[in-house]
């Protein structure tokens, strides 16, 4: 939180507006979805299936609303300044391994993923750290998958040094 | 396996083990019923040598659905891959409206069983499975049963009671707990009428006397239960709430043998009778035709019963 | 022979060279994998019972209680050093403990979780082993309607101690509550806001909702705020032990902790994770100075109580296991399927027809929970020491055992593009100042408080004064009532004076 963000405490604030669309969006997808139900009954409670999704989706509402009141009069907290490429390098990392999970197996997916991980911390060299990665999952892999018989996806690299293993 | 688990951990030594060869699956939550079986039939397939090393994959959700739609789609062909399930899972294909059923997989056969068990708290002024009809006959409502998940087998216990008694099905005050101990428990402090679940949930409180046994869901009197059967006391249901083994879709003819002769040798070891005994599970294997013709007779049964309670459409 | 003759029988038997190894073993495993982010001590127990097996029934039993404990504390370790519960329970652990390590007193973080898991461990063992006939018929006395009022007291006490301003935890509560609604409805078999995916209709599962707002998200939030200067962990500062005041603050948390996670964990509905959020806010209320200050910045109070509770709730399951063969949550149906391999067929006769084997699991259960203090305590050093690793290979390793875990308890693709969503979702809410926990509570109370809501209603056939016809619910309701209001009142005759001394929620 850093002083120049002051100037912008009475300037309504846009993304805690759109946090307000968002919520208001979240509760109408409720109340959508309770109008569904509307006609499923609660049998003898009197209370069905769609109550408590509109109740909630009702309380969103109110709380989007509360929020763009707080958001005009500027009563955010300011935000600490954020930089985008690392996030970039999780994010991907996250969605490389679940998209290869299966065909690549847990080791080389996972190990991908520690070293995109380790660079968005600053660890660039990824020569150095896909294979670190990679060992580190596989280590990991045998000990969770062959000792303690967790079942973790093989790939590859998993079917050389067992083949069989599914 | 676990002797080399122990072994390699006390030495800090890693060797490497042998293949896996069956993968069970067990679509639900370690703990339940199919888990616990998966698991069962885990451990003896490996101390009887049928399988060197068996692996046990928990995929819950949803009645057992997610479970089989995942193992059909991802397992074709594959002659090593194995999915427990049950009679809850055919009655969550129906509610679901799961794009996947038991057409999907090749089921080899049917394990264990158990049956329903009707029961009322000791303090309950209801003595026979008569008076308990005919409270339902005079108020549907006033009768809550408590049981498992909504359009289980315990729920459609209660509906094929209600339309056997002459009672409209959809009229039921049927409460569903998440998993028998909270019915249980809601049973024993007598916070509802009565209670149905499988027989071995109720057994132990029966013999100690805090709940009374009125009825059982079997055909004939099970031997060493002292309570008549649904049959006898008018109400003409039979209900088994039985679990199987299935095999992968589109395995060759000597491929579905070969896992059938596995399962049959699994089934006739003593390490699984002794299983069973030690938790009580009725050995109901019934494999081949009869098994087909069986499971195409509870579906069809199970499809009706939840148009009746109103839970398919 | 009397209750306590059993017990020092079956403790003596317990002190074999062979067996205590057992029970290091046991513990080991136990914490090892309990350690896993997203994998519970169900799940522990599951992977874990098969290695009992080959043992002989004496030996199985106590390597088994050691991996049940094992996996019990294991969550905390993790949600102390890297902000990332293993599990439901271990969500307030990580709200103070982690703030304590951040503050370079992780060690004493540690120690205070161990040790109060001890004395809980120990406490709630030894009242099972004397009480648990008589408490048991008091859970029973709970019905829906007295699970919804505890629901409502824990919704009022919990979302009071939750972050600084009222509307952003209001929201975080009740974005939870909607995460809440999808799946299955379990009382119609109805599937709300499935939009047909087969993959929602049993809902989020807590843990990965847990494991991605807190270990993905703050990965998130600490990589973004790479420019900043803050928030830069200190491996240890002053001692890895507890001194005196830790000391002096922890012990009375502990004991109220126990009896608060005992009787909860005893109730066939209750649940250690609810334990610890009444234990959290509890502490919170109570806390003097300076515990009332440090609480939100890292209090001790609010690793003590809540993992002491979290861990007597864990030895309260026991009692209707043993006592009625109710088994109350995952984990203590696989006790079940492992007592059953000891021909030990729990239910009300048990005490009676069985009572050496009970004895020996009693005294195995005790030995366990001393094996775990005593495997742990060397070890803080050792776990302190992990936060000193370089941030790359730290961040990349959490993410790594958190996908593993997430993995490992359900292998589907769906699950971890959950994961990942819910993690920019923690990103995002951590970066415009939303705390995360309400989050995690709406998704664990929620459907609790729906679910007994409408049980009770059904058995009362729509009549809403039955709410209020047990002494149970009225008093619960009448409890919240009054910490709801309390604040209020207070405010407007002290204008917001008296609040102060409260430790309410001032925005």
């Amino acid at each position: 939180m850093n002083g120049d963000d002051l100037r912008f405490q009475r300037r309504p604030d846009r993304a805690a507006l759109v946090i307000a669309l968002i919520l208001a969006g979240l509760g109408g997808v409720l109340l959508f979805d309770a109008a569904r139900l509307a006609d499923v009954g609660g049998g003898y409670s009197g209370v069905g299936p769609a109550s408590a999704p509109r109740v909630v989706g009702i309380g969103l509402v109110l709380l989007a609303i509360w929020t763009a009141v707080e958001a005009v009069l500027g009563k955010f907290p300011a935000r600490p300044r954020q930089d985008p490429v690392p996030l970039f390098w999780i994010v991907g990392g996250l969605a490389f391994q679940l998209v290869t999970l299966k065909i690549a197996g847990f080791s080389i997916a996972t190990g991908v993923m520690f070293a995109f991980t380790a660079r968005a911390f600053g660890k660039r060299n990824l020569a150095f750290s896909i294979p670190v990665g990679i060992a580190a999952s596989f280590l990991v892999w045998l000990v969770f998958a062959q000792l303690l018989m967790l079942s973790l996806p093989a790939g590859p690299l998993e079917h050389l040094f067992f083949p069989g293993v599914k | 396996m676990r002797n080399f688990a122990l072994g390699a951990l006390m030495l800090g030594a890693m060797a490497l083990p042998a293949a896996a060869d069956y993968t069970i699956m067990a679509p639900a939550n370690p703990g339940g019923g199919w888990d616990q079986t998966a698991r069962t039939m885990q451990e003896v397939m490996q101390a009887e040598g049928i399988s060197p090393t068996v692996q046990v994959v928990n995929v819950p959700g949803a009645g057992g659905t997610i479970g089989l739609a995942q193992f059909a789609s991802q397992n074709a062909g594959n002659p090593d891959a194995l999915i427990v399930g049950g009679y809850v899972m055919v009655g969550a294909i129906l509610t679901n409206a799961s794009p996947v059923t038991l057409a999907d997989v090749t089921p080899i056969a049917r394990l264990t069983g158990e049956y329903e068990a009707i029961v009322v708290p000791a303090s309950s002024p209801i003595q026979t499975i008569e008076d308990l009809v005919a409270a339902l006959k005079a108020d549907p409502g006033a009768v809550s049963w408590g049981g498992g998940s909504a359009g289980g087998t315990d729920h459609i216990a209660v509906g094929l009671i209600a339309k056997a008694a002459g009672v409209d099905p959809t009229k039921i005050n049927y409460i569903a707990f998440s998993g028998g101990g909270e019915a249980l428990a809601a049973i024993l402090g007598a916070q509802v009428t009565a209670g149905v679940s499988s027989l071995g949930e109720f057994q132990a409180q029966v013999e100690a006397g805090t709940l009374r046994l009125l009825a059982v869901s079997s055909a004939e009197r099970i031997p060493g239960v002292e309570a008549p059967t649904l049959k006898e006391a008018g109400l003409d249901v039979v209900l088994q709430n039985w679990r199987m083994v299935a095999a992968a879709p589109g395995l060759s003819d000597e491929q579905k043998a070969k896992v059938s002769a596995d399962i049959e040798k699994l089934v006739k070891s003593k390490g699984w009778q002794d299983q069973l005994a030690q938790k009580g599970w009725a050995d109901t294997y019934l494999s081949g035709p009869e098994f087909d013709a069986q499971l195409q007779a509870d579906i069809a049964a199970t499809a009706a019963v939840l148009k009746d309670i109103g839970l398919v459409k | 022979m009397s209750s306590f003759d059993f017990l020092m029988q079956g403790l003596g038997a317990a002190l074999d060279p062979m067996l205590l190894l057992y029970a290091l073993i046991g513990v080991t495993l136990g914490t090892m994998v309990g350690v896993l982010p997203g994998i519970g001590p169900a799940l522990t127990v599951a992977l874990l019972l098969p290695v009992t097996y080959g043992l002989d029934p004496a030996g199985s039993l106590i390597m088994f209680a050691g991996i049940y404990y094992g996996g019990m504390y294991g969550g905390s370790t993790t949600s102390i050093l890297l902000n990332t519960p293993g599990e439901s329970a271990s969500i307030v652990t990580a709200l103070e403990g982690n703030k304590m390590a951040r503050r370079g007193r992780g060690g004493p973080a540690l120690a205070t979780a161990a040790i109060g898991s001890f004395v809980a461990g120990l406490i709630a063992t030894l009242l099972l082993a004397f009480l648990a006939p008589h408490v048991v018929k008091l859970a029973l006395v709970f019905g829906p309607r007295d699970y919804f009022a505890l629901m409502v007291l824990a919704f009022v006490t919990v979302s009071a101690a939750f972050g600084d301003s009222t509307l952003r935890g209001l929201t975080s509560l009740f974005v939870g509550l909607a995460l809440a609604c999808i799946g299955i409805d379990q009382l119609t078999g109805q599937a709300r806001l499935a939009w047909g995916v087969p993959d929602l209709l049993d809902g989020i599962e807590v843990t990965t909702l847990a494991v991605a707002m807190f270990a993905v998200g703050e990965a998130l939030a600490i990589a973004g705020n790479h420019a900043g200067t803050d928030d830069e962990v200190i491996a240890v500062k002053g001692s890895v032990w507890m001194n005196r005041s830790d000391w002096k603050r922890s012990w009375v948390p502990w004991l109220r902790g126990t009896f608060i996670g005992f009787p909860i964990g005893s109730m066939p509905a209750g649940g250690a994770d609810i334990a610890s959020f009444l234990s959290y806010s509890t502490e919170r209320k109570l806390a003097k100075s300076p515990g009332k200050e440090e609480f939100g910045h890292g209090a001790i109070e609010g690793v003590a109580g809540p993992e002491a509770a979290n861990n007597a709730a864990a030895a309260g399951t026991l009692v209707p296991l043993l006592t009625l063969g109710l088994p109350t949550t995952a984990t203590a149906a696989i006790m079940l399927a492992g007592f059953q391999q000891f021909g030990l067929q729990p239910g009300p006769l048990l005490f009676a027809t069985n009572p050496g084997l009970v004895w020996s699991l009693i005294a195995s259960l005790l030995i366990a929970n001393l094996m775990l203090l005593v495997l742990n305590l060397p070890l803080i050093g050792l776990w302190v020491k992990l936060l000193s690793i370089p941030r790359p290979w730290l961040y990349a390793g959490i993410l790594m055992f958190a996908t593993l875990g997430t993995i490992g308890a359900n292998p589907s693709a769906f699950e971890l593009g959950l994961l990942l969503v819910f993690g920019i979702m923690g990103y995002a809410m951590r970066l415009f100042g939303y705390p995360i926990a309400p989050v995690v509570v709406g998704l664990i109370l929620g459907p609790m408080a729906e679910q007994q809501l409408r049980r009770a209603l059904s058995i009362s056939q729509g009549d809403w004064t039955t709410l209020f016809q047990s002494g149970v619910s009225a008093t619960l309701l009448a409890l919240s009532a009054i910490a709801l209001l309390l604040p209020l009142v207070l405010r407007a005759i002290g204008r917001g004076k008296a609040l102060s001394q409260f430790g309410g929620d001032e925005d």
